[in-house]
């Protein structure tokens, strides 16, 4: 065996990788930071403003990835559909919300209108997820991984379309209730309040999702079927079950992830759920798939990445309108964190044994 | 048992493996070695890193400490495919065959690494091609026959699944065979096989060693084919060599027999 | 009862969802039969049928298999199908009384036609029993097609699906046999549907070819079969030649018979064919799921472009990209699928490792980076951002052009057979027989002496070179190139094409592609609910069917649980009718 074969070439090759990727986050940045604002350069206001969007972009990110990580967890696929469930919630949403803020209800009392729409969004995203684990996942349980897989990829492009044919495919303006627009002065800082409400409710609903899972019963038998799904049966739980109020769970969130979506972004559209959806699933395995924190962590992270990075890194070479690159960072993101350190930040480190 | 000879260098040698698993020490500091042409049996209770010692052997676990030399140079390193180039063979514990392929193209994905048929020779067929692939064919076919008739004529072409527990197991060994390796590990190779099989098959592993020259490493529990197949026998317990020596030697060992059994009572 | 009520609870919902997703009231003059079978008739009586026909299955009950009988197939059948009819016919009485323009508010196809249709043009609710009705006939003739003994029942069920089928090709069928001057009225109407005479001509050739294929049907298929064998035994005797021969020369026909148009649309479908052949052996052959394959595409395009002189569309007229070359195109091919299988072991290297979802993942993102830089300013300067390239080369050989309909066929076609040829020796060979061990367990495979690193490797750059070869055929195609074509959308197609076709079966890409390009490529209404149907496929096709159409048989058992491909595998033996059977002496 000669010494060339034995050169264990993916270590190096992966070693020269890092650091080269280190020298151009570095260099890049350095670059991007001489620069004065208005030549190629961001002011100090900007970045704020930049951070800004990006905890608000992450929390709704970290929303929606909450939902692939305990998908993940318990049936170890990745539910592409999810994005659509999503997109369902906020749909049905827009039409309650739409209807009051026409008969000026909206404004009178915001906080119930949004209460309610919210709701709406909630149960439909629940029962669409529920639907799309009953009908398309659930027959194939013990399928070899890469069919359920192929099967969510189906139901995402099914479900984005049926929406399409069912209510057309131009964008609806998502109105927003008087109460949210304009910004709040935090310390001489211009946040806009929708922002802060997105960051707000998301917490919460990060809070009391860790709490539902560490301390009641139910969360418990999620943990157990997620740690073997066989055993737990054995041990009295209802298997099924659990996994269909998984399901339902993730598509609570989501819901509520949609209607914050169109608030934020004043829109609905059929094809929403799509690329929130990747960036979602990124930000789960950038946390470290199966876990709350993980994806939680992995959201906020991504968020601050999507709206950080491409300036921060790619104006400093030069690269016009880096934003339009936005989602290629993203993507790029993704495939770093798997090749690199597939068990995510908050994962070991090491490759999962086979 | 033919006496072993003991050829000037051990074929293998083990020096000081350790591999541990987290908390878990698997091999904690490992000799062991084996000579040219021997059977060696390889013992001990469940959980003494017996397979694991397999698995570092062929470069499917890479030791945390201790060096496996084989014909005198460090293996330690390699990857699987590589350790099968150089001669070593192996069958696994939970036979491992690919349950799709037919019984034949089991058994010539064994003569892989000793053919080249690259890409642009196996688009366009090319004579030579072609007589390596009929030279694969008929290798694998030898390694079936070693069996007898049971994995011969009709069945070439039948799949493996179909196949009987007993018959998957010499498929296995049949397509570790056909690598054309100079040593061949057997892991638990009568695992679940009827006495009489179990009989016929310790005649199979002296045959490997009489007919083909293997030299053989044999991880068992079935003492009746350790005695009936050794030259030597190996005991292991947590991941460490406690006894060495013929089948009778070790049997009598105390320290084989607390293993095993635990101390009597007082 | 709840299961009766449940299943056609479950048929209404699906078709008040056919409803209002449009595609009730879109094909309302798609006939298909005479006049008065429609697709949209089709879509109102399916739904109950299925539940007829799932609600007569025969069931396990109390640990015994117990068939149907008579009576319960036909009753049954017709509750599901009447509690189907119900439902829908209730939401129309309703939707009618509340207002459909109301409801229109928010389902858009929700219009007066679709309510006409629903109750037939009579008043809402006459015609919501009527529908009630006919669902429940939908719903007895499902549960009493369990009834008819197999033998008769697969020649019914081929003479109506062969009708339908050829009712709805109407647009290809009746064009090709009048240009071969065939008499076209007695089969086909004008600008419509099969003639009830045609249709009953139809059927009997589908009874009678069906009743052929129960008495030879093994045997033809295996001549028939492209599946190959990894030990390479099948050899070229007189008889495949021969059919291969009259394959070719019909293939070399088609242009002349069926028109300018149709041509245009299987141009399409042999690039996607050549896409599918080369996501086969990435997906197929090797099992490494790779949601990406755009990339190699619009690699294959923009290269082609780039090396034969394209030119950009850009603000100030037409410019050269930053790196141009203005080759002829055969000369440009071998660089580009070259280039092309290069990107392949980059784009493989740092996922080898990696295990079937997260690769999946990382090739998504591969793929999606491709499709935001192809239309991203920075790379403006080289591909032309949003306004694309132009001037392709038309890959002329002398002065015949290739860039129309007719003469593209032609030149497609050479590369589809070429990457069919390459395919199918890959597979026969030792190449193959790798792939197909580390596909069913790579870590044996490499304790067996194959290297998985350097065949996944090999995979991806063979997959990338024969996609590139798709990508430079669409670039002549077309002539222009803008990044709208390369959206992500087209890895999903390229896979549901593999998917739908079988996994790892060369015919099989041929017919989804057939299916999913072509289809909704000459039935033009189909084109806005494409995607819709894509979706659906492969959810059914996986849920159903995952060894999808043409099966490759070696394939079949490792996608579904049941044994049934297995004893087919194992009766096809020449020598014997039953599995193996270990004997006594063994």
């Amino acid at each position: 065996m000669s010494r060339l074969e034995r050169l264990p070439w993916r270590r190096i090759i992966l070693i020269v990788l890092s650091l080269a990727l280190l020298t151009l986050v570095i260099v890049g940045s350095v670059a991007t930071l001489s620069k004065p604002a208005g030549q190629g350069g961001y002011s100090g206001k900007t970045w704020v403003g930049f951070i800004v969007d990006g905890i608000a972009q992450g929390a709704i990110i970290a929303l929606i990835a909450l939902g692939y990580t305990l998908v993940y967890g318990i049936l170890r696929m990745i539910n592409f559909a999810h994005g659509e469930v999503m997109m369902a919630g906020a749909f049905a949403s827009f039409f309650f919300l739409d209807a009051y803020a026409a008969s000026g209800f909206l404004n009178r009392h915001p906080i119930t209108v949004l209460l309610i729409v919210t709701f709406v969004a909630v149960i439909v995203s629940m029962s669409v997820a529920v639907l799309l684990e009953r009908i398309a996942y659930r027959p194939l349980r013990n399928a070899p991984r890469l069919v359920p897989l192929i099967t969510a990829i189906g139901a995402s492009l099914f479900l984005s379309n049926a929406f399409r044919g069912f209510f057309g495919p131009q964008a609806r303006g998502y109105p927003k209730p008087d109460v949210l627009t304009g910004s709040f002065d935090i310390g001489g800082l211009d946040i806009p309040k929708v922002r802060v409400l997105v960051f707000v409710v998301a917490i919460v609903c990060m809070l009391s999702l860790q709490l539902f899972v560490a301390r009641t019963k139910t969360g418990r038998s999620m943990r157990a079927v997620a740690q073997d799904r066989e055993i737990a049966s054995l041990m009295g739980i209802d298997v099924n079950r659990v996994i269909m109020i998984t399901f339902a769970i993730g598509g609570l969130l989501a819901g509520v992830a949609g209607v914050l979506f169109a608030e934020t972004f004043e829109q609905v559209r059929f094809d929403m759920g799509f690329r929130p959806g990747i960036a979602a699933f990124t930000a789960a395995v950038l946390g470290g798939i199966g876990s709350i924190g993980g994806a939680a962590l992995g959201g906020f992270a991504l968020g601050l990445l999507q709206s950080i990075g491409p300036a921060l890194l790619l104006s400093g070479f030069g690269i016009p309108s880096p934003f339009s690159l936005k989602d290629a960072f993203t993507f790029l993101v993704l495939v770093l964190v798997l090749v690199f350190r597939p068990g995510g930040l908050l994962g070991t480190g090491e490759q999962e044994k086979v | 048992m033919s006496a072993n000879a003991a050829a000037p260098t051990p074929v293998l040698e083990i020096r000081g493996v350790q591999k541990h698993f987290g908390g878990l020490y698997a091999l904690s500091g490992l000799d062991m070695e084996v000579h040219e042409g021997e059977i060696v049996s390889v013992i001990g209770p469940n959980g003494a890193g017996k397979s694991t010692l397999f698995n570092v052997i062929t470069g499917i676990y890479e030791p945390d400490d201790g060096d496996v030399l084989y014909g005198g140079a460090s293996i330690v390193g390699l990857r699987p495919h590589q350790v099968v180039k150089l001669g070593i063979a192996r069958t696994f514990q939970n036979v491992r065959l690919f349950a799709n392929m037919t019984i034949l193209e089991n058994a010539m994905v064994g003569q892989h690494c000793r053919s080249h048929g690259g890409l642009f020779g196996s688009i366009l067929r090319t004579p030579g091609v072609r007589a390596e692939e009929q030279r694969i064919r008929e290798r694998a076919e030898t390694a079936l026959a070693f069996f007898g008739r049971r994995l011969v004529g009709y069945r070439l072409d039948q799949p493996a699944f179909s196949l009987s527990y007993a018959n998957r197991r010499r498929l296995e060994m049949a397509r570790a065979m056909a690598t054309d390796p100079t040593m061949i590990l057997l892991d638990e190779p009568t695992a679940g096989m009827n006495p009489r099989e179990t009989l016929e098959l310790r005649d199979h592993i002296v045959r490997m060693r009489d007919e083909v020259g293997l030299t053989v490493i044999v991880i068992e529990h079935d003492m009746r084919v350790v005695k009936g197949v050794s030259d030597r026998v190996i005991a292991c317990d947590y991941g460490q060599k406690i006894a060495e020596g013929t089948y009778d030697e070790v049997a009598h060992d105390e320290r084989v027999i607390e293993a095993y059994l635990g101390t009597k009572a007082d | 009862m709840g299961r009766l009520v449940r299943a056609g609870l479950a048929a209404g919902a699906v078709t008040i969802f056919l409803a209002l997703v449009g595609l009730i009231e879109r094909f309302k003059d798609l006939e298909l039969v005479g006049s008065q079978i429609t697709l949209s008739l089709l879509f109102l009586v399916l739904p109950p049928f299925v539940a007829g026909y799932v609600v007569g299955r025969p069931r396990v009950e109390r640990g015994e298999r117990r068939e149907v009988t008579r009576n319960e197939a036909l009753t049954w059948g017709a509750i599901a199908g009447a509690v189907s009819g119900a439902l829908v016919g209730a939401a129309t009485v309703f939707a009618d009384a509340f207002g459909i323009d109301r409801i229109r508010a928010v389902f858009i196809q929700a219009t007066s036609g679709l309510i006409e249709i629903l109750t037939f043009g009579l008043t809402p609710v006459v015609g919501a029993l009527v529908l009630v009705a006919l669902s429940a006939v939908a719903g007895a003739l499902g549960g009493g097609l369990h009834l008819l003994p197999a033998r008769i029942r697969r020649p019914v069920v081929s003479a109506v699906t062969a009708v339908l089928l050829l009712g709805f090709l109407q647009r290809i069928v009746p064009v090709a046999l009048a240009e071969l001057n065939l008499a076209d009225e007695w089969l086909y109407f004008h600008a419509g549907g099969l003639t009830w005479f045609g249709a009953a001509v139809v059927a009997a050739a589908a009874v009678g070819i069906s009743i052929l294929r129960d008495r030879q049907g093994s045997q033809i298929r295996a001549r028939l079969s492209f599946g190959g064998n990894g030990s390479g035994r099948e050899g070229m005797d007189l008889g495949r030649l021969i059919a291969l021969a009259v394959i070719v020369a019909l293939l070399l026909a088609i242009p002349q018979l069926l028109g300018t148009v149709i041509s245009d649309v299987l141009g399409s479908v042999m690039v996607f064919i050549l896409l599918g052949l080369g996501l086969n052996i990435v997906v197929g052959y090797a099992g490494l799921l790779d949601l990406g394959y755009v990339a190699f595409f619009a690699f294959g395009a923009y290269t082609t472009g780039i090396l034969t002189g394209g030119n950009l569309n850009s603000f100030q007229g037409i410019t050269k990209p930053v790196v141009s070359a203005d080759l002829n195109f055969y000369l440009a091919i071998p660089v580009v699928v070259v280039l092309a299988a290069l990107v392949g072991v980059l784009i493989g290297a740092p996922v080898l490792r990696l295990r079937g979802d997260y690769l999946a993942l990382v090739t998504l993102g591969l793929g999606e980076m491709v499709t935001v830089l192809v239309a991203s300013p920075w790379l403006t300067p080289l591909v032309g951002g949003p306004s694309g390239m132009r001037d392709v080369s038309d890959a002329a050989i002398g002065n015949i052009s290739f860039r129309d309909p007719k003469s593209f066929y032609y030149l497609a076609l050479a590369f589809v057979l070429l990457a069919l040829f390459v395919s199918r020796r890959l597979y026969g060979s030792r190449i193959g027989r790798a792939w197909t061990a580390m596909r069913e367990d790579e870590q044996t495979a490499d304790a067996m002496g194959i290297s998985t690193t350097s065949y996944k490797l090999l995979a991806f750059a063979m997959g990338g070179a024969i996609g590139s070869l798709g990508g430079a055929l669409f670039a002549v195609k077309i002539g222009s190139l803008t990044p709208a074509s390369f959206e992500v959308l087209v890895s999903i197609q390229v896979l549901g094409i593999v998917i739908l076709g079988g996994l790892g079966s060369l015919p099989g890409v041929v017919v989804g592609a057939l299916v999913l390009v072509g289809l909704p490529g000459v039935l033009r209404e189909f084109e806005e609910y494409r995607l819709l149907a894509y979706g659906a496929a492969l959810v059914a096709v996986m849920v159903l069917r995952p060894q999808g159409l043409v099966p490759n048989v070696r394939r079949s058992r490792e996608l579904q649980e049941e044994e049934v491909a297995q004893d087919a595998w194992a009766a096809g033996s020449p020598d014997e009718e039953a599995p193996a059977v270990e004997t006594a002496a063994t």
